[in-house]
């Protein structure tokens, strides 16, 4: 199914995914287990993409695969068609977990990564004034984190992310630990940013609701091994704002996408190998 | 007004539970040592009541020896802990980060971790003498134990979370080294350095105890030679209140360190 959806010649993808299947021994047994299996993607340039799946199908796995932190056993990650090898630093990756160094203000979290690749000062300045006040945080650029909500602090690590001028972001069920309401305001900031930078983003989640909310493709994930499912194409319209929440088309779209996962849920687990 | 509400502050402080009941408990240790002392026979010379050691005390502060001698000590554990911490500090978090650096000093640090550093004193004797150079090097090597061992510890215990972020940002492996690494291993420098002043203590006054012109404990082993036990102890309490003296420097200058830090703090 995903091979059918995929552009057969074309200018390549933003990021691709070709072949890619992995296995870890887990203790001492001596069979490995298959986290993903022949896993092939392709991600569009502007596209936000993302993947769903139940827990434990390796939607981290593989997205931890593209941005290079973790070497798949077989297979490889396209960026522009060129394959990748160790950690891709074209690409911007948000952490599920609090990954906002402690140690430094809000405003040298943000100029790290162009910190990292010797921009000049004034330019830095610069770059920390701008995703500072695009995230909202603008009066807190001399705050520590643990000055900070969680809200807050996952607004300086998208703000790190985009200061660092990436061309693809990755991001891991980066709003899981929030409440409610604050996942909400977060998901609009994410849309927000998006928006205005036409950056690509993958973005993985276990949360309806959310896929449907930002996504204009979402990739459904089988597990056991992981694998493709399907590839649903999101018809909700854009811009779109918290109302939109609401509306019968989000109900549809969201039905639609809870019985591609219930299909993918049914799918038998494979054996291992 | 303002210093009658400073005062009203300061007597809340003073009657603060923990100050309160911690003063009570160090009297309560002083009245029983001074019934000791009035004990019927007992000999004043070797047991001497809280006055005598305060009338020592001034003794020895007007003849300027207890200054010559905690200044004397002071210089000597100030030196031998400077150069003992910081090359602990950077071997230790060399051999905590950098696989082969480790390989090469793990073994090492191993293999001196069961050894107290007094029982290096007849070796550094023998082979360097009893002047000022092994005494500092016996306070050096009893600072670069609970540092080295804490400095690497420290960066064994590093986030890989952050550890990743850095990477996915385009820090160098140097980089990731000094900007992660490090500050979030200072925690774990500080409290080796907290040690470090604790052991170094014991080892300068071991060190002076054995051959030594000046120092708080030649001091203290001079005056048991002549009897002198209030001098004794007098050379006793100063080094105590030296040792807190520093553990506090080093516990302060740790604190601002590790301001950023939402670890619950030691009261």
């Amino acid at each position: 199914m995903s091979a059918a959806l995929r552009p057969v010649s074309a200018p390549p993808a933003k990021l691709g995914v070709r072949g890619l299947t992995h296995r870890f021994a887990i203790g001492d047994s001596s069979t490995p287990l298959t986290v993903l299996r022949d896993v092939d993607l392709d991600i569009a340039r502007g596209q936000f993409v993302c993947i769903i799946g139940e827990s434990g199908c390796g939607k981290s796995t593989l997205l931890r695969m593209m941005a290079g932190l973790l070497t798949p056993t077989q297979g490889h990650v396209l960026h522009d068609g060129v394959p990748v090898r160790g950690i891709n630093h074209a690409l911007g990756f948000v952490f599920q977990q609090d990954a906002v160094f402690p140690w430094l203000t809000v405003a040298r979290n943000v100029e790290y990564g162009p910190k990292s690749r010797g921009v000049p000062k004034a330019e830095r300045e610069r770059l920390v004034a701008h995703w500072c006040a695009s995230v909202g945080l603008s009066d807190f650029r001399n705050a520590y984190p643990k000055q900070l909500s969680g809200g807050m602090r996952k607004r300086v690590d998208l703000a790190r992310a985009y200061a660092n001028s990436p061309d693809v972001l990755l991001m891991d069920e980066p709003f899981a630990a929030l409440d409610v309401q604050t996942k909400g305001i977060m998901q609009e900031a994410v849309l927000a940013l998006w928006e205005s930078t036409q950056k690509t983003v993958v973005f993985v989640s276990h949360d309806l609701d959310e896929a449907v909310f930002l996504s204009d493709v979402v990739v459904v994930l089988a597990s056991r091994p992981g694998r493709v499912h399907s590839i649903v194409q999101n018809p909700l319209a854009r811009p779109r704002n918290e109302a939109i929440r609401v509306s019968d088309a989000f109900a549809a779209a969201k039905r639609e996408l809870w019985s591609a996962l219930q299909a993918a849920r049914q799918l038998p687990a494979e054996n291992s190998g | 007004m303002e210093s009658f509400a400073r005062s009203g502050t300061l007597l809340r402080r003073v009657l603060r539970p923990s100050v309160l009941v911690g003063t009570l408990s160090l009297l309560g240790v002083v009245g029983l040592y001074w019934l000791m002392a009035l004990r019927p026979g007992t000999n004043p010379a070797l047991v001497p009541a809280p006055p005598q050691i305060v009338a020592a005390f001034i003794e020895e502060l007007r003849s300027g020896d207890l200054l010559v001698n905690a200044s004397a000590s002071l210089q000597r554990v100030v030196i031998g802990y400077v150069i003992g911490a910081s090359l602990a500090l950077i071997l230790g978090a060399m051999a905590g980060w950098f696989k082969y650096w480790g390989y090469v000093l793990n073994p090492i640090i191993d293999a001196i971790r069961p050894i107290p550093a007094l029982a290096y004193i007849p070796l550094v004797i023998v082979w360097i003498g009893i002047g000022e150079p092994s005494r500092i090097i016996i306070i050096v090597l009893a600072v670069f134990k609970p540092c080295v061992v804490n400095a690497r510890a420290g960066m064994n215990e590093v986030a890989q979370i952050y550890v990743d972020a850095a990477r996915t940002l385009g820090a160098s492996k140097w980089r990731v080294f000094a900007t992660v690494a490090i500050p979030s291993a200072i925690p774990y420098f500080i409290a080796g350095m907290r040690t470090g002043v604790s052991t170094g203590f014991l080892a300068l006054v071991a060190a002076e105890l054995i051959a030594a012109p000046s120092g708080l404990g030649f001091m203290i082993q001079n005056a048991g030679q002549y009897f002198r036990t209030d001098v004794t102890i007098v050379g006793i309490i100063v080094i105590g209140l030296l040792g807190a003296l520093l553990d506090q420097v080093a516990s302060r200058s740790g604190r601002a360190l590790t301001a950023w830090s939402d670890v619950r703090r030691e009261p």
